[in-house]
C-alpha cells in the first residue's frame, strides 16, 4: 500500500480539522458529529484514524492537565 | 610604560585646560566665539600662553586616545582568541561525540548509491521519518524545507543539501521515496536501504524507531526519535533541533555556524 500524497494527506488532515472542531463544539458527543466523522475516515488511511483518536485523547488531556483541571482518580490518589 | 603614566595626566588636566583657555566672564558672541578658537588651538598656541608645562591639549589626546585603542586592541584579540579556542574545544568534542560516528551506506530515491563522504564540502540537514507518517514527519521535513528555502534566498551563504532517512526500510523502497520527496523540495534527497543499513545508519546518529503492530490493511506506524541534524562540510554532526525550534530558529543556528565554520580536515 502507497503512503498518501501530499494532496491526501491534506484532504485527511482537513477532514480530521472540521471533525476535530465539531466535537469542540459539541463537548466531545460524537453522535452530533457523524457526519464528519465519516468522511474523516474516508478520507483517511486506517492506522491514521486510529492515532488521530489516540492523539485528541492526549491533547484533550494535556490540555485539561496544563490547566489544572486534571485530578486523579480516587482509586490512584488512595493507592 | 610611558603611555601608562601620562594618560592619566592627561585626563586630569583636561578640565582644567579648559577653564584656562576660555574663562568663564559672560560676554557676547564674539568673546564665545574666541573661547571656540582658542579651545580649538593647536599645543604651540597653548604653550605660549606659559600654562601647563609638557606636552599640549593635542598630544594628550592623541596620546590618550592612543592608549585607548591600544586596550581595545588588546581585549579584542584577547576575545577573539579565546572564541577560538572554545571553537577548537567544541570540534574537538563534536569528533569524539558518539553521535554521527562511523560511515552510512544507502541508496537515493534515484538509485544511486550514497555514503557520508558523498556529502562532503557541504551542509546538510539530515530528518529521519517514513513516508507512512501520519503527521509528525510531514510536519518536520516541511519546516527543514522551510529552513532551506530561507537560506537559498540569501547570497552568498553556502546551499544546504536536505535529506530525508527512512526508519521504515520494508515498505520504503526507493520508489515510495521518490513519490513521497518530490512533495517537499526539488533538492530533497531520500535515502534507504536494507533493514540493516537503516539499522546502521540510526545506530550512527543515536535514531531509536519501533514498527508498531499490522492492521488488517497491514498498514502500521513507525514509532521513532525526532530530530534534525546539521552536519558541517567535514561530514561532523554539528547540531541538532528538536520539534520545539521553528524554522526561523533552526535557520539562525546553521547560519552561525556557517560563519564559525573552519574546516579541521587536512
Amino acid at each position: 500500500m502507497a503512503a498518501p500524497s501530499m494532496k491526501e494527506r491534506q484532504a485527511c488532515w482537513g477532514a480530521r480539522d472540521e471533525y476535530w472542531k465539531c466535537l469542540d463544539e459539541n463537548t466531545e458527543d460524537v453522535s452530533k458529529c457523524q457526519k464528519l466523522r465519516s468522511s474523516f475516515e474516508s478520507s483517511c488511511p486506517q492506522q491514521w484514524i486510529k492515532y488521530f483518536d489516540k492523539r485528541r485523547d492526549y491533547l484533550k488531556f494535556k490540555e485539561k492537565f496544563e490547566a489544572g483541571e486534571f485530578q486523579p482518580s480516587k482509586t490512584s490518589a488512595e493507592s | 610604560m610611558l603611555l601608562l603614566a601620562l594618560a592619566p595626566r592627561a585626563w586630569l588636566r583636561l578640565p582644567q585646560l579648559k577653564r584656562l583657555v576660555c574663562p568663564r566672564t559672560p560676554g557676547g558672541d564674539s568673546l564665545r566665539m574666541r573661547c571656540q578658537l582658542l579651545s580649538r588651538q593647536g599645543p604651540a598656541e597653548t604653550g605660549k600662553q606659559g600654562q601647563p608645562q609638557g606636552p599640549g591639549l593635542r598630544t594628550r589626546l592623541l596620546i590618550t586616545a592612543l592608549f585607548g585603542a591600544g586596550l581595545g586592541g588588546a581585549w579584542l584579540a584577547a576575545r577573539a582568541k579565546k572564541e577560538q579556542w572554545r571553537q577548537q574545544q567544541r570540534t574537538e568534542a563534536l569528533r569524539q561525540a558518539a553521535v554521527g560516528q562511523g560511515d552510512f551506506s544507502l541508496l537515493d530515491h534515484r538509485g544511486q548509491a550514497r555514503c557520508k563522504a558523498d556529502f562532503r564540502g557541504q551542509w546538510v540537514l539530515m530528518y529521519f521519518g517514513f513516508t507512512h507518517c501520519p503527521d509528525i514527519c510531514p510536519d518536520e521535513l516541511e519546516k527543514l524545507v522551510q529552513v532551506v528555502q530561507q537560506l537559498e534566498a540569501e547570497p552568498g551563504l553556502p546551499l544546504v543539501q536536505p535529506i530525508f532517512i527512512t526508519v521504515d526500510p520494508e515498505r520504503d523502497s526507493v520508489e515510495a521515496m521518490a513519490r513521497y520527496v518530490q512533495d517537499f523540495h526539488p533538492r530533497l534527497l531520500g535515502l534507504t536501504g536494507s533493514a540493516e543499513q537503516i539499522a546502521q545508519a540510526s545506530h550512527n546518529y543515536r535514531v531509536y524507531y519501533s514498527a508498531g503492530p499490522k492492521d488488517e490493511d497491514q498498514d502500521y506506524i513507525v514509532d521513532h526519535s525526532i530530530a534534525i541534524y546539521l552536519l558541517n562540510p567535514d561530514g561532523l554532526f554539528t547540531d541538532y533541533y528538536g520539534r520545539a525550534r521553528s524554522a526561523e530558529q533552526i535557520a539562525d543556528s546553521v547560519r552561525h555556524h556557517m560563519a564559525t565554520f573552519r574546516s579541521v580536515l587536512p
